[in-house]
Formats: structure tokens, sequence, C-alpha cells
């Protein structure tokens, strides 16, 4: 749940083990950390709205990734029947995520709020499949790809060419991080959505009403997937699987970071892109790279889990 | 009355089966063999949800097992029935050695867990070419008996009946008081005198080592492994909405499911080649959010208020 004190003490802490990580990677391996921020910022950016849905509604979303990919496929959409770029198409993307996240809550998520997690998950994995074989069946699985100019542009720096593109992954996730925490900080429903996450309750005696936080919540969270997706979509090949595999890439962050702290979101999602981009580096073992997220998701829950013995 | 007229149709049933193969073509053998091995599937992943531990993990392991016995078969020349009992024994031994950890995990991060667990099984299997054949697979030049398929047929017929079994003596022994109270509340469980973990570990050994043997017998059937198809999420997916349809927490919930999916997605696989797995997803969601305790659970309440109801009338 969102404890923002707790989080901002301890958050010092790891800013400064996060920054002389990131210096002595820059030290060791200065192309690994330029690839391991890129591609961290996109962990982050699309582990975000996994993170608040979790955090606020304590719904584990497994057809997170799926959404994505279907924001994929609109994107795409824009961009060849209408040839509106994606970074433009950005915005009617937030709004038809946002708006599925309306109708997906409305009709499905609200049902099981108190069913249980055994039903949430599994509801979620029943929408994930649905999602992907409706994909496979409108688009086939023939993989697709958006050309801009723009996407293939580097910089070669002494030796190394560095993609310039993919920045903008860094720069929408802080965007996006901190236009969060400005809405649950400083508005009024952000800050009864941060009274639900702490606890729902307490929030429903003191008159919230945690149905309509839920919904705002679930859909912001789908159009932030939206935003995700149309910042990709010119450097990400789209195929019916393509967003599949950050459900559970997300999911690592979420355990890394703890429950509502969605700044630890984009240091989690940096240190396992550096780590990943770090093993990818050594020649042989670049297969391996995904070993990472999984062995740092299994040691990450296993710790916290021994490190409270009654749960 | 009841009593003695049930074995009787069991053990009637269970004759049927097995002289099956006398009776029916090739194409419906084919299809009941790979309904009990989503039947086992099934099962045993309802034999682990019993205890109220959602695993996400039937893919990783029956993927194991399938590697494990076509390994040892083509690399150290083992018999195929023999590198069968293999995978199962050593899928069992990792999940006694994963066990120790993950059975610590309650709700949402054991899921996770047997999930991401599942993902490091194919991407350490996919990174060892010399040994499994990497991306590209792996093939073994004589399917098991030669492909007679009546003897495959008994096979897999086997394994489902040892499931069934396990899975009645679970629920019909004393086993079944631990794990319905662990799964109910386990604090009230401990202070019981329950020992969690022991009876945790138990049922996620023994449910892994069945999904190792379905791997293993699966792929020996077809004589072929390769990291996308035999770690692929319809070997998670299938049994779950097999389990769920029938009915989750029962025995015959799984059967009843796994006979109705079974035959209901061969037949669409007929009208829908591309895509037809839709289904399963629309029935997963519908399924749970109208019928959460499927076909058989929802049957058995209907007859047991019907008959309290009789005898309320009567009295």
């Amino acid at each position: 749940m969102l404890n923002l004190e707790k989080t901002n003490k301890s958050l010092k802490k790891t800013l400064i083990a996060f920054i002389i990580f990131l210096i002595v990677v820059g030290i060791w391996k200065p192309l690994a950390l330029v690839y391991g921020i890129q591609r961290g910022g996109l962990y982050s950016l699309i582990g975000l709205p996994l993170a608040l849905i979790l955090g606020i509604v304590g719904i584990l979303n497994l057809a997170h990734g799926d959404f994505l990919t279907l924001g994929l496929y609109i994107g795409y959409i824009f961009f060849n029947s209408w040839s509106i770029d994606p970074l433009i198409s950005m915005a009617p993307l937030f709004f038809i995520l946002f708006g599925l996240g309306m109708v997906i809550y409305s009709i499905l998520i609200r049902r099981v709020l108190k069913a249980g997690h055994l039903n949430q998950l599994l509801l979620t994995f029943g929408i994930s499949m649905i999602i992907i074989e409706l994909i496979k069946i409108i688009w086939t699985t023939r993989p697709r790809s958006v050309y801009t100019s723009y996407a293939s542009s580097s910089v070669t720096l002494g030796n190394m060419s560095i993609g310039m593109y993919e920045f903008i992954y860094p720069a929408m996730a802080i965007a996006v991080l901190v236009i969060l925490q400005l809405f649950l900080k400083k508005t009024r429903l952000g800050q009864a959505a941060s009274a639900v996450g702490q606890n729902p309750k307490g929030a429903e005696i003191v008159g919230i009403n945690t149905n309509v936080v839920y919904l705002v919540v679930f859909s912001i969270a789908f159009g932030i997937i939206g935003v995700a997706a149309s910042v990709m979509l010119p450097r990400t090949p789209v195929f019916p699987l393509s967003g599949n595999p950050y459900t559970l890439k997300s999911f690592a962050l979420v355990a890394m970071a703890g429950l509502g702290n969605l700044n630890g979101i984009l240091i989690g999602g940096i240190t396992l892109g550096v780590a990943e981009a770090i093993v990818q580096s050594i020649p042989g073992y670049e297969g391996w790279s995904d070993v990472v997220f999984f062995g740092i998701l299994i040691a990450v829950i296993l710790l916290n889990a021994y490190r409270r013995p009654e749960s | 009355m009841k009593k003695t007229i049930f074995p009787i149709i069991t053990i009637l049933a269970i004759v049927l089966l097995i002289f099956l193969p006398y009776f029916i073509g090739a194409y419906l053998l084919h299809v009941l063999m790979t309904i009990f091995i989503y039947m086992t599937l099934a099962l045993s992943w309802d034999m682990m949800l019993r205890t109220g531990q959602l695993s996400f993990g039937v893919a990783g392991f029956f993927g194991v097992g399938a590697y494990a016995s076509i390994i040892t078969c083509s690399r150290f020349g083992f018999n195929p029935l023999v590198s069968i009992l293999f995978a199962g024994f050593f899928v069992a031994l990792i999940a006694l050695g994963l066990g120790f950890a993950v059975l610590k995990l309650r709700d949402i991060y054991f899921s996770i867990t047997t999930l991401a667990i599942t993902m490091v099984f194919s991407v350490i299997i996919r990174n060892i070419p010399k040994l499994t054949g990497g991306a590209s697979g792996k093939v073994i030049p004589n399917v098991i008996f030669n492909g007679d398929s009546a003897k495959t047929y008994w096979l897999i017929l086997s394994l489902a009946l040892i499931t069934i079994l396990i899975s009645e003596m679970f629920n019909r022994t004393k086993i079944h008081f631990a794990i319905n109270s662990i799964r109910n509340d386990e604090i009230i469980a401990r202070s019981s005198g329950i020992n969690i973990f022991g009876y945790l570990l138990f049922v996620f050994i023994i449910s892994s080592a069945l999904q190792g043997i379905a791997g293993a017998i699966y792929t020996q059937q077809y004589g072929f492994v390769s990291p996308e198809t035999t770690f692929s999420l319809d070997f998670l997916l299938l049994p779950m909405a097999m389990a769920l349809v029938g009915g989750i927490y029962s025995t015959w919930g799984s059967v009843i499911g796994a006979l109705v999916l079974g035959f209901a997605s061969e037949y669409l696989k007929l009208i829908m080649p591309y895509g037809h797995l839709i289904i399963y997803g629309i029935m997963i969601v519908l399924i749970i959010l109208f019928l959460p305790k499927g076909i058989y659970g929802t049957t058995k309440d209907k007859i047991i208020t019907h008959k309290i109801e009789k005898k309320s009338l009567s009295e």
C-alpha cells in the first residue's frame, strides 16, 4: 500500500546506492550503462501503470502486457491507415486505452474486487488469453513495424554509436512519474486515491467513494499503457506477443520496489535494465539476459518473504 | 444401494476404456490421448490449488519432464519407459529443491514466482544447446512403441487413472482435512497441529512429478521437443480452463472439464482453425464471473439442496 513517509526515508539510502552503482558501471562498461538506462526507462514506463493498479486497486493485472500489445496495434493502425506519427497518436491512444480501461473495470474487474486473489488472477489471465487470440484472429501472427526517420538516428561518441531515439524512454518515464506524483499529492482525487491505497475500509468510512477512485485509477493506468505503446512503437516489432513479456517484467519491478513505491519503479527499472545490458555485453552470454530479470524477481520475492517470517 | 452401484460403474468404465482401442478409429483414439494428457495436468494443478496455492508452473514442470526424457533417451540410451520414469523422479527432485524456497510464499507471490520459474527453465534450456539442441529443439529417431497407438493409449490411460486415484486418495483420506484447513485458514490449521509446510511440500512434489511424467509421455509420443512448443503456456492455460469449467477442488470436476473442453476444442479446431483458443479465454472469464464452482460443483450443490428440501418436506 502507499506509504509515502517511509519510502521518502529509505529513498535517500537507495538513491545513494543507485548512483554509486551507475557510476561504477559507467566507468567499467559505458555502453552498457547507456543501453541499460534507455531500456530501463522503458521498463519503468511500462511498470508504472501495473504498480498503480496493484498498489491502489489491489489487482495484479496479468493482461498488462497484452493491453500494451493492443496499444501497439492501435498505434500501428493510426500510422498505417492515416499516416499519423506514433508520437502524435499518443494523445488519442491515451484516451482510447483510458476508455478501454473504464469498460474493462466496469464490466469485469469490479465484480471480482472482493472475490479473493485466486479469482482475480484467473480472470486477468483469461482476459490476457482473449486479447492474444483476438489479435491473432484480426491481424494474424505476421510481425509488422512502423518506420519513422527519426527513430534510427544515432550519435557517434569516440568509438561507440548510440541510438538517440531511445532516450525518450527514460524521459517519458520521469515525466509520467512526476505527473502521477503531482496527481496523487496535489489533487483531491489523487489524495483520495492514496488514502484508498493505504486503507480501503478507512477511506470508505471517511466518505470516499472507493468505486470511483478505483475506476479513475484503473483508467489512468490504462491511459499510461497507451502512452507507453506509442512511445515504443517506432522501435518495436508489432506481433501478438510483443507486449506479453512485459507483464512479468513489470511485476518484477513492483516486487523489487515494494507496493505503492512509484519512485522505486524508476530506480528498479534502470537498475534491472543496466544489469541486463551488462549480461548482454559479455560475448557468448547474450541469451542469458532474461535470467537476470527472473532471477532477481525470484530472489527479491524470497528475500522479502524470509524477512517477514509470519507471512 | 448407491454405495454398491458406484464401484461397479467405475470398474465397467475402466474396462470399457481399456478395450476402447479395439472399437474406435485412430483419430478418436488420438483425441482421447490428448484429452487424458490434459486431464492429468488439470488434476495435478487442482491438487495444488486445493491447498490454496495457485501454481503457474505447470508448463515448466511439463517441459522439464519432456526434456529429461528426451535427453536421457537419445544421449544415454535409456529405454523410453525408463526415461519417462526418470523424468518423473527428476522433476520430483527439482520440486523438492524449489519447494523449500517457494512454498514459504503465499498468494500472488507464489503464483508469480512459479511463472517466473517456468521462464527460467525455458531460458536455461535454450542456452545449453549442446545438451538440449537450443532454440531449434531436438528430435529422437524413434517414437515410443514405434508409433503403436494402442500401446501409447494404454500408457497415457494408466497415467490418467493413476492421477485420478491419487487425487481421490487426497480427497478421501486424512490428508483431505489437512489440505482443506490449510486452504481455509492457515492460522487455525497451524494451531490444530498441522505441519503446513510438510503437507504443501508433499502435494507440490506429487503434482509436479505427475506433470513431469505427462510431459515425458507427451514428447515420447511425438518424438520432438523445442523450447517454444514444449514450454508453451497452452500446457498451463488449457488445464486451468478445464479444471475451472468442470469445477475446482474436486477430482470429477477436472475429469468432466477435460472431456467437455477436449471434445469441444477438437470440434472448434475443425470449424475455426485459427485462434480457437479464444474460447478457452472466454470460458475462463465467464466461469469466474458467473459459475465460480464449475459444472460439477454447481450440479452437486443443486442436488444437495434438492435433497435437503425433500427431507424437510417429508418431515
